[in-house]
């Protein structure tokens, strides 16, 4: 079963989507209309390429500090979470047990992130990629 | 709740290495770094600053997607966690905790937190 509908199977799932590395493809399932989908997407990408930049900077103050590569990040609102691992992102009810229950199926189903996937991500921007990251 | 005594409610979460608190700037205001970690207050300072950022990017993030979609459930914002390959970062109001990912809960922080910053 592909993952999101496998975290769509979760009660207080709301959505759970997959975007492209570009930003503007996109596969979803859930209660979100395409142009909030679409919208997600970008959002979701923006975010990983900031958290991916500022893990960058932390380990360059300290090496192998454990942070490297950024593998996602969580959102936590009054009453909604997003939660991002790699190019997966999902929005959940806040219900007791369920961010920890989805975070633990998307670390295991997703699997480490490695800097393979920020290549990828910098690759459509064209040019030289190592030259451009390192 | 006093300073010293948040940042020991923080470092009873499961997972907790580091607890730290920091100005609304980002500076780091107060920490306390469990033995044996490779983490150093230079790096929390720095992610101090990053939480800061962060929190701002989503809660502007999360009005605007209430305001353009009408889906509420965002705003006010609870919290921001940052994941990284061993550990994550969870960070809310002025305080933020540092867990190992083998043994995150992280509602649990985001509780710890938010009675830290009642």
């Amino acid at each position: 079963m592909r993952i999101i509908s496998q975290l769509m199977a979760i009660p207080g799932v709301v959505a759970a989507g997959e975007y492209a590395f570009r930003g503007d493809r996109y596969s979803y399932e859930g209660h979100l209309s395409p142009e909030a989908a679409r919208m997600a997407s970008i959002l979701c990408r923006a975010n990983t390429l900031s958290v991916n930049m500022q893990t960058e900077i932390l380990d360059s103050f300290a090496e192998e500090c454990g942070c490297k590569p950024a593998q996602g990040w969580i959102v936590r609102g009054r009453a909604v979470t997003v939660c991002v691992i790699g190019n997966i992102f999902c929005f959940i009810q806040n219900k007791e047990g369920l961010l920890n229950d989805v975070m633990t199926v998307m670390r295991a189903k997703v699997g480490d992130i490695g800097d393979d996937m920020m290549m990828s991500m910098y690759a459509k921007i064209g040019g030289d990629v190592n030259e451009k990251l390192y | 709740m006093g300073d010293l005594m948040s940042l020991d409610q923080l470092m009873k979460v499961p997972g907790a290495v580091a607890a730290f608190q920091y100005s609304d700037k980002g500076d780091l205001v107060e920490h306390t770094i469990r033995e044996g970690t490779e983490l150093t207050p230079q790096v929390l300072d720095l992610l101090a600053h990053t939480c800061v950022a962060n929190m701002a990017i989503a809660a502007m993030e999360g009005k605007g997607w209430e305001a353009l979609t009408g889906q509420p459930g965002f705003a006010p914002l609870q919290g921001f966690s940052l994941i990284g390959l061993d550990w994550s970062t969870v960070a809310g109001g002025n305080h933020g905790v540092v867990l190992r990912n083998r043994d995150v809960d992280y509602e649990a922080a985001f509780a710890a937190l938010s009675q830290c910053n009642e």
